[in-house]
């Protein structure tokens, strides 16, 4: 069968195909148009357009995705059953679990729960995976240290108490359950 | 051989003999049929109610497993209403089936929550409360229970029937009641373990494997269990350069799908704390870590000046039968260099039964008999004895600690003291070998490759799952190493071309390469004669 050709109409240009020198139009007017606002609220009195971090804080929406950290429940120990699945759905491999045995109910906990910082990327694909809500992500990003060990987080350290946690989960349950 | 019927599913044409389960001869056929309760190593039960199928002429759906095959037999598997009926049974085991996947050892491989995914609902219906029953009992010195993942299969019931026949297992209760639990005996036949390979869901679970590591992260590496002279094929299961577990491998002409418990928890020697890292060599009346090189420098040196002073006849060899074919083989060419006469291999020997496990506690001891490093009924060992009990034998190469396994260890020590030269190459340094001249670290079975040869002379190959660290020499390059810098002529060790050149060389071996053995293995020209 011989290929044939068929013969498409060229869409017409938009305006900013046409006229690519909008674009830095529409970028001045922006900046115009912040730069009176801010002087215009200066002027009255309400300085809100700058933070002044780190002695006032952004609250951050329950959507910000900051380092993952571990569920504590009431009765001080981890809601986490070491089941392995966040480890598998980490795209950088960055968490480590080994798990052991309880004589409790629960059966199963992480002995050694370790998550790498330097190599986290923040993309909460372990809180999805988490079948128990035992890992979620936290608002805290500021995790700088001095020494690459320091970037390497313990489950002692990773614990954070359910009741702190809460804005998130709450989040989580109106995101899934929809 | 059974007459050849032909069959008729989903409009391609089977062939399989008379008398096969239909289930049977559509998995040989590569078509994936769910099933629980059929195994082929044991009798049809047909309790899972899983695989049925549509059969032309037969008014209801039946069971494939427990269906023979007919001649002209019409069969669909991809019905609607054989889809339903895969839901149906699917949701009526998942009736009271806990949702433990999470701390289960099985999830990952487990059959019902692979099935479950592909042909069951996904969504529950019932809002009655599960039943309970018992969980983590402790049925065995291996083997935990859970009575509440079972699926009631009787798989476990019929292995502890049939295979083992000790009979330890049984479904008790009836209807909605059964549960599967033991009798006064507890389950600790040698072969316990494998009714967890064999539980398609996560009801027996080895005590060993509890909540150590999850399956998915393994890799699996085909191998040989090096624990006796059966040579089971296994599985390794292998992650970050340490060994999880070891899982049977199917292999008919061997080990069916089973392995004994011994040989399925002898796999932490390869990560054992005591284990020589490095080469060693003698200094000033103590062992000092020395680089490969150095010790090879060192060793081929020391053979070199006592062959010339005392003559090859006074050196005596211990090759070690948990050495490869080609290490071995390696290891004979190097003693012909050094005229060497005098070799054993001694091999423990120990408990065995009629089903697996063998006597010999050493995975190719047939291997080293074949390529003539063992003579005699005592492997060699007298004549290595009065040899240096009469002062004959001035020096040894001894590979691995079985000597010290099969003499008494008082016998053992004296031998060597009386010794002038020993070179020592194996997992662990003894006591008994501080006065050693060189000490080489040996390798192994995970961390190379090559084959064994198992007690009916087949011959079976190993592949690499751990990896060794850098700059490491396995047992067969150290062989090479030194006959070439014994002979000069260069020499290296590669699996593949050592066991051509054993073919050429050893008539058992003439014929066979590495690659033929495949997963399966060969048997060799003339079975090796197990004592």
């Amino acid at each position: 069968m011989p290929v044939g050709v068929i013969k498409v109409a060229r869409p017409a240009p938009t305006l900013a195909q046409r006229r690519p020198w909008l674009a830095l139009l529409v970028g001045l007017w922006v900046a115009t148009r912040h730069f009176f606002q801010s002087a215009f609220l200066f002027a009255r009195g309400r300085q809100n357009f700058t933070v002044h971090f780190p002695e006032q804080r952004f609250l951050q929406p329950p959507a910000m995705r900051g380092m993952p950290v571990l569920v504590r429940m009431s009765n001080g120990k981890e809601r986490c059953v070491a089941c392995g699945l966040c480890e598998w759905a980490c795209p950088t491999s960055c968490i480590t679990i080994f798990p052991a045995e309880t004589a409790d109910g629960v059966e199963r906990y992480p002995e050694v729960f370790d998550i790498d910082m330097s190599r986290c990327m923040f993309c909460g694909l372990c809180e999805e995976a988490c079948p128990e809500e035992a890992i979620v992500m936290s608002r805290q990003v500021e995790i700088a240290c001095y020494s690459r060990r320091g970037s390497l987080w313990h489950k002692e350290d990773l614990l954070v108490p359910r009741d702190q946690l809460q804005t998130r989960l709450d989040y989580l349950h109106r995101h899934y359950d929809a | 051989m059974a007459r050849s019927v032909r069959v008729t599913v989903d409009g391609a044409v089977l062939e399989a003999p008379e008398g096969t389960p239909l289930l049977q001869a559509m998995l040989d056929a590569g078509l994936d049929i769910p099933h629980y309760c059929y195994h082929p190593k044991l009798s049809i039960d047909g309790s899972c109610r899983l695989c049925q199928v549509e059969i032309e002429g037969m008014p209801k759906l039946q069971i494939s497993c427990y269906t023979p095959v007919r001649d002209g037999m019409v069969v669909r598997t991809q019905t609607p209403e054989v889809a339903r009926t895969r839901q149906g049974v699917l949701e009526l085991l998942l009736l009271n089936h806990p949702l433990d996947c999470p701390i289960c050892d099985k999830a990952g491989e487990c059959w019902l929550q692979n099935y479950a995914f592909r042909f069951g609902s996904h969504f529950a219906r019932t809002v009655e409360p599960r039943r309970k029953h018992g969980k983590r009992l402790d049925i065995g010195e291996r083997m935990l229970l859970d009575q509440e993942r079972c699926i009631l299969c009787r798989r476990c019931v019929r292995f502890c029937r049939e295979i083992t026949g000790t009979g330890e297992l049984a479904v008790f209760k009836l209807g909605d009641r059964s549960l599967l639990d033991i009798y006064d005996q507890r389950l600790d036949n040698d072969y316990s373990i494998c009714t967890a390979d064999i539980c398609p869901v996560g009801a027996l679970e080895s005590k060993d494997f509890h909540h150590r590591m999850r399956v998915w992260f393994l890799r699996e590496t085909a191998s040989v269990c090096p624990g006796c002279a059966n040579g089971c094929n296994i599985m390794i299961g292998e992650r970050g350069n340490r060994i999880w577990r070891l899982t049977p491998r199917r292999n008919d002409a061997v080990n069916d799908t089973w392995m004994c418990d011994w040989g399925r928890l002898n796999y932490s020697f390869p990560q054992a704390p005591q284990r020589l890292l490095s080469p060693m060599v003698a200094e000033g009346g103590r062992l000092a870590a020395v680089s490969w090189e150095q010790a090879l420098e060192r060793c081929a040196a020391e053979l070199r000046r006592f062959v010339a002073r005392h003559g090859g006849s006074s050196v005596g060899a211990v090759a070690s039968p948990h050495l490869t074919n080609e290490e071995l083989f390696r290891f004979g060419q190097l003693l012909a260099a050094l005229g060497v006469e005098t070799s054993a291999a001694p091999v423990r020997r120990g408990r065995f039964d009629n089903l697996l496990i063998k006597a010999e506690k050493a995975a190719n001891a047939a291997g080293a008999r074949l390529l003539g490093l063992a003579r005699g009924s005592d492997d060699g060992l007298k004549a290595l004895c009065d040899g240096i009990e009469r002062g004959r034998l001035k020096a040894l190469y001894l590979c691995g600690e079985d000597l010290f396994e099969v003499l008494v260890p008082e016998r053992a020590q004296r031998l060597l003291s009386s010794l002038e030269l020993v070179i020592f190459q194996g997992l662990a340094l003894l006591p008994a070998l501080s006065g050693a001249a060189v000490v080489f670290p040996a390798t192994t079975f995970a961390e190379k490759e090559g084959s064994f040869t198992n007690h009916a002379g087949r011959v079976q190959r190993i592949w690499r799952a751990l990896q060794p660290a850098p700059g490491w020499l396995c047992d067969g390059e150290i062989f090479s190493r030194l006959r070439s810098a014994l002979c000069g002529e260069r020499d290296t060790f590669d699996p593949a071309e050592v066991f051509q050149e054993m073919a050429a060389a050893a008539a058992p071996f003439s014929g066979l390469t590495l690659e033929q053995l495949g997963t399966a293995g060969v048997p060799a020209a003339n079975g090796a004669a197990a004592p």
